[in-house]
This record gives C-alpha cells, sequence and structure tokens, in this order.
C-alpha cells in the first residue's frame, strides 16, 4: 500500500529527521518527500508518499504523538505504488 | 544572569529540589551556578547512574527526576537511562552541556550530536538555539516529561547560552489540561461491560502514572470484576482484593494467564498488550471482546483490535465506568484459580529458596518502603512474591529490562523518600553492571538496603540456554564474582553472607534494621529456575511449571 501523509509541524532544525525516523522505525518506506519553510507562521509543511504493509493509522497515530507535529492529515491510499500521486506542499 | 543561573531558577520553579548528575567540561557554568543554588546536586559515580536515579525519584513519587550531564560522552552515558524512561513512560528532564554554538557541527572536543541520538530514545528534545529561548524550551521540557503519556524530554545547552546574560522572568505554571471523553465510547463500554459473563480487568502501568490508583481500586470495587496485572502495575489492585488474580504473561501467575484465555471481555486499562504480556499475540485472549482504555491514542489497537476506546484521564474516566455487575460463576471460577494456584513456599531443604525469603521479607518490611529490582531471575521473583501496596513502591525495568537499573533507582527513591525504607534486589550479574553507586550510597550516607540474590549465573539466560538451547551454558557463569562483602565493606557498608535456609530470618532483620545501608548476600542454588514460563510463542495457557530444585 501506498499513502500520501501531509504534515504541518513546527519548524526546528531537526523536525524532518524525528517525522523521517518515525516512518522509518515504525515500518514504511519513503517513496517521495516534499519539504517547504513558511516564514510567516514559523512552520514546516510537509507532504510525504510512504509504503508499507502495516496500518497506516499505526503510522499516522506514531506521527502525530510527535510533539513537533502540529497536523497531520493522510491524503490518499493507494494498492499499487504506480500511480503518481501529485506532490504540493 | 546568567543562562546558566537561568536554568536552575526554572528548575526550582517547577518545584525541583533535588537533581543527580556528573560535571564536565560544557557543563561547568551550570555546576558554578549549582555551587550557591539551593537545589540539592546528588554526585553519582556513571552518569547512566544518575539517569537511573532519576527515574527511581520519578516512579517512587510521580513528581519529574532530573539528571545532568556534561557533553560527548558524559551525554552517551545518559542515552540508556533515557531510553529506559522512554520505554517505561517515566517523566524525566535531562540537561546536557553542549560545546559552545560556533562549534558544533565541527568535530570539536567532546562535541557530539546529542540532538540527533535523543531522537529515538526521548518523547521530545531540544537543542538550545539562542538565549532567548532558553527559559521557554525548559519550561516546555517540563510540560512535556508531565502531560499526556508521560517521558523523557532531553535539553542541550551550549556553553555560550550557559555564560550569555539574561533577564529572568516568572513564568505562570499552567494547570494540567485533561481532556474530555466521548460520552457515546462510556456509554459502549459500559453496556459491554454489564453485558459480558467473564470480563477481566487487565491492569497496566498507565494507572498509576495517571495517580489514579484509588480510583481504579474504587472502579473494583464496585464492579467486583476479576484483575491481572501487569509488570509495572502490580500495587495498584489490592493484594486482599478477592479477584486479584496478579501477575499475567511470560512469567505470570497461571491463575491470571487462564482468567486472560478465557475472558469474554477484555478490559485494558493503561497496558498495551506487550509480546511479554501476551505470548503469542493471535492467540492471547482468543474469546474476549476488547476494551482498551488511555492516553495515548497511539496504543489503541496498535497489536490488538479494540471493539470500544477511550481515550481519557484516567482520574476522571474510571468513577464514570462504576456499574454492578452480574457474574458470580466468573467470580466464583477467578476464587477457584486463585487458590489452586497460590505461591506455595513449604518445601523442605536447607538451602535458601528465594522466592520463600523474598515473600518474608515483603511482611518484614516496614509499611512505608520500596523495593527496586534488577533484571532476571531475581526480578521475576520479586515480582511473584513480593506484595506491594502501590506501583510506587514497585520499581522494576519492565519494557528495556535493563540490567543495572536496581542500585541507582534505589538511590533515587532514597534522595526523594527519605523516610522510606528503600530496597534494592539485585542479581550478581545486574549488581556489578552499576556497582559503582555504592560510592554515592557513602557519599550521601544513604540508608538502602540491599538484597544480593548470588546465583553465581546470569541466572536468566542460563534457564534460557537449559531449556531451549540444549544446556549449552555459553558465557553464562559467574563462578569468578568478587567478594561481595569486602566489596561492601570498601564503601563502608557492612555486609552479611548468609546461604542457610535457617539463616533468613537473622540475616533480614540485621538488613531492615541497621541504620545506614547494608548488604545482604544470599547465595543460592545456581539450578533454581523461574517457575511458571510461557515459552516463547505459545500461547497463555501453555505454562511450563518446574519443580523446585
Ligand atoms: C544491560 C543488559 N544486558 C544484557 C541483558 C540480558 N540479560 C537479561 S537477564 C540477564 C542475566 C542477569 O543476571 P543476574 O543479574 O545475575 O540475575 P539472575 O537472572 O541470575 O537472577 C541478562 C544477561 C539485559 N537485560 N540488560
Ligand atoms: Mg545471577
Amino acid at each position: 500500500m501506498t499513502h500520501t501523509i501531509k504534515l504541518e509541524a513546527n519548524s526546528r532544525p531537526e523536525v524532518m529527521e524525528r517525522i523521517l525516523r518515525v516512518v522509518r522505525h515504525r515500518g514504511f518506506n519513503l517513496e517521495e518527500v516534499l519539504m517547504k519553510q513558511c516564514q510567516t507562521t514559523n512552520s514546516t509543511k510537509i507532504t510525504l508518499k510512504v509504503s508499507g504493509e502495516r496500518p497506516i493509522s499505526n503510522l499516522e497515530n506514531q506521527l502525530n504523538k510527535l510533539y513537533d507535529v502540529a497536523q497531520l492529515e493522510l491524503h490518499q491510499s493507494t494498492a499499487t505504488t504506480g500511480s503518481a500521486v501529485a506532490m504540493n506542499a | 544572569m546568567t543562562g546558566a543561573e537561568l536554568v536552575l531558577k526554572v528548575l526550582q520553579q517547577h518545584g525541583i529540589k533535588h537533581i543527580f548528575g556528573y560535571p564536565g567540561g560544557a557543563i561547568m557554568p551550570i555546576y558554578d551556578a549549582l555551587y550557591d543554588s539551593e537545589v540539592e546536586h546528588f554526585l553519582c559515580r556513571h552518569e547512566q547512574g544518575a539517569a537511573f536515579s532519576a527515574i527511581g525519584y520519578a516512579r517512587s513519587t510521580g513528581k519529574v527526576g532530573v539528571c545532568m550531564a556534561t557533553s560527548g560522552p558524559g551525554a552517551t552515558n545518559l542515552v540508556t537511562g533515557l531510553a529506559d524512561a522512554m520505554m517505561d513512560s517515566v517523566p524525566v528532564v535531562a540537561i546536557t552541556g553542549q560545546v559552545f554554538s560556533n562549534l558544533i557541527g565541527t568535530d570539536a572536543f567532546q562535541e557530539m550530536d546529542v540532538l540527533g541520538m535523543s531522537l529515538s530514545i526521548t518523547k521530545q528534545s531540544f537543542l538550545v538555539q539562542s538565549l532567548d529561548e532558553l527559559a521557554d524550551v525548559l519550561h516546555q521540557a517540563f510540560e512535556v516529561a508531565q502531560s499526556g503519556r508521560p517521558g523523557p524530554v532531553l535539553v542541550d545547552i551550549p556553553k555560550d547560552i550557559q555564560v550569555g546574560s539574561v533577564d529572568f522572568e516568572p513564568y505562570p505554571i499552567a494547570e494540567k489540561q485533561t481532556p474530555d471523553f466521548s460520552a457515546e465510547s462510556l456509554k459502549l463500554a459500559k453496556d459491554l461491560i454489564a453485558s459480558a459473563q467473564k470480563p477481566l480487568f487487565y491492569v497496566g502501568g498507565g494507572v498509576g502514572l495517571a495517580d489514579a490508583i484509588d480510583e481504579m481500586q474504587d472502579l473494583l470495587e464496585a464492579t467486583q470484576i476479576p484483575a491481572i496485572s501487569t509488570l509495572k502495575a502490580l500495587g495498584t489492585v489490592p493484594a486482599d482484593y478477592p479477584y486479584n488474580l496478579g501477575l499475567v504473561g511470560m512469567h505470570g501467575n497461571q491463575a491470571a494467564n487462564h482468567a486472560v484465555q478465557e475472558c469474554d471481555l477484555l478490559i485494558c486499562t493503561g497496558a498495551r498488550f506487550d509480546d511479554r504480556v501476551t505470548g503469542k499475540l493471535d492467540t492471547f485472549a482468543p474469546n474476549a471482546k476488547v476494551i482498551h482504555l488511555d492516553i495515548d491514542p497511539a496504543e489503541i489497537s496498535k497489536l490488538r483490535h479494540a471493539d470500544v476506546s477511550i481515550l481519557a484521564d484516567f482520574k476522571k474516566l474510571l468513577p464514570a465506568l462504576a456499574l454492578e455487575t452480574q457474574i458470580q460463576p466468573w467470580q466464583q471460577q477467578a476464587v477457584e484459580l486463585r487458590s489452586e494456584y497460590a505461591w506455595r513456599y513449604d518445601f523442605p531443604g536447607e538451602t535458601i529458596y528465594a522466592p520463600k525469603l523474598l515473600n518474608l521479607l515483603s511482611q518484614k518490611l516496614p509499611h512505608d518502603h520500596a523495593v527496586s529490582c534488577d533484571v532476571g531471575q531475581h526480578q521475576m521473583w520479586v515480582a511473584q512474591h513480593m506484595l506491594f501496596s502501590s506501583p510506587r513502591n514497585h520499581l522494576s525495568s519492565g519494557g528495556a529490562g535493563t540490567m543495572g537499573f536496581g542500585l541507582p533507582a534505589a538511590i533515587g527513591v532514597q534522595v526523594a523518600r527519605p523516610d522510606c525504607t528503600s530496597v534494592v534486589v539485585s542479581g550478581d550479574g545486574s549488581f556489578m553492571m552499576n556497582v559503582q553507586e555504592l560510592g554515592t550510597i557513602r557519599r550521601f550516607k544513604l540508608p538502602v538496603k540491599i538484597v544480593l540474590l548470588d546465583n553465581q549465573r546470569l541466572g536468566m539466560v542460563k534457564q534460557w540456554q537449559e531449556l531451549f538451547f540444549e544446556e549449552r551454558y555459553s558465557e553464562t557463569n559467574l563462578s569468578d564474582n568478587p567478594d561481595f562483602v569486602t566489596l561492601a565493606k570498601a564503601f563502608d557498608i557492612p555486609a552479611l553472607t548468609i546461604n542457610q535456609a535457617d539463616q533468613i530470618e537473622q540475616g533480614l532483620d540485621q538488613l531492615i534494621n541497621s541504620d545506614g545501608p547494608f548488604l545482604l548476600h544470599v547465595q543460592i542454588d545456581e539450578k533454581e529456575n523461574v517457575w511458571p514460563l510461557v515459552p516463547p510463542g505459545k500461547a497463555n495457557h501453555d505454562m511450563l511449571e518446574g519443580e523446585k530444585v
């Protein structure tokens, strides 16, 4: 399964590492990533495309638990990795 | 004031009176500020000891434990302790010194990426970026450590920020906010409980962490539903509750393991379906619907699907769950299980049977006591054979199972609760992992009581070699241990060796009645194993029973 997750996080220097570490450790592969700093809100917008066989709700919960993650939405889940997903942060 | 002084001011604002640590170059400004601060610092003899003492302090009181270390190797020595706190949800704040900001990333002396190392072993961590954010980061650290599901937080502070000057502004400490739970889920849960024939509370460490022990006990009283406990919950369900079935899991009581396999409704209350509890997961509680109560959304349906879940602060939730049940046959079954599988100590023999010694110790200890233990067979015997009146009185490294936990944890307990009899039950392997902390006991004249169960083996590993590796005893023989009595004496700690059953009574009395610290060295048979045991990959009702040797 492939999933697209959109996140808004506090823009601390290590926030991307923190998020990617959770993705890997909780059993998902990173397929695509887009990240953008938003100066006005001091936040970071991130779109991740991940694949993995474990329930995506587990990953959502673990990411949501991060203190620096302010918002999370699961956008799309597809059975194959073939179709391209538009990545707009 | 300086950044370093500010750090101590903020600690005081959060009510911190005691901290555990070890100095070094990058944290010298904070140690300098400590020199005339009211915060009392306990110098440990290894940063790992400092981290475990902070854990002991936190677990035995429910308050935040604080530890401190210098950059580089000081910080790496904290790592095991923080990981332990992470796995057991312990509120700890670790403060580490870091090299000057402009030297970060230059491979300077003792410069390591502590923030990077902290990511997987803390609930949250910060590398302080500027003096402006120092106070705010520290306040956040205390808030995060205690809120929701507690956990360790690390704050890495570069030296330039420690020496820089800053204004101190008082900070209003926010009242703890508790989330409201949905009335709808509450109704679903109560309906399930009311219609169950064989409901069972599966009580975890979350109840104690939420400071909801009284609420849990009231709920048991109201519902009269049988209960099983995880390692971390021991002490939550009253020992004399007629339907208390005891410890569940790999070395749990048969009564608990049979009950869980038979129940038709499992009410998981602040527990997390750990593999040491469930055995083979898909055989665990096979006939049960599940109600999962927790504060952490990530635990719901992580390993076992929850039919109903409620996210809430237990102090509010548990009273709302009270209802009357009609489950006499099940209660009767619980009573029978409990008596059928009650622990026995009436074995003949001249040598010392550790379970019996621990059970007797439990009866002899004064009311205000706490037992910290290490990891191995002795740890399981403590869990099985000692009785606790609160989870705050039983400190055991659960999730991480870290050898070396016991002695420094007991030091933390003794600092936090000076009037309490702080006991550590250790093994000959584990004891040597933080044995340097005897120096801390001596320095602060802490009356910690040490029971060292010496089987001259890494017993738990040896037991597995015997059962599952064809008795090939690879690297588990410790018969060249040091002379523990002499070792204790080098730290001015009186000590006594016993090895005969008829010495138990007197040995325990000497231990408990000594004014200061004491080490009771107990020689036991290396062949004694922990029973019962759910073998790896088996269901919980498939327990192996063994004989006392
Ligand atoms: C830091 C650490 N290293 C290794 C282990 C693996 N381990 C678990 S129990 C055990 C043996 C402990 O021996 P001892 O403290 O003498 O206790 P006993 O089982 O003999 O009572 C070992 C090596 C561990 N849990 N922690
Ligand atoms: Mg041993």
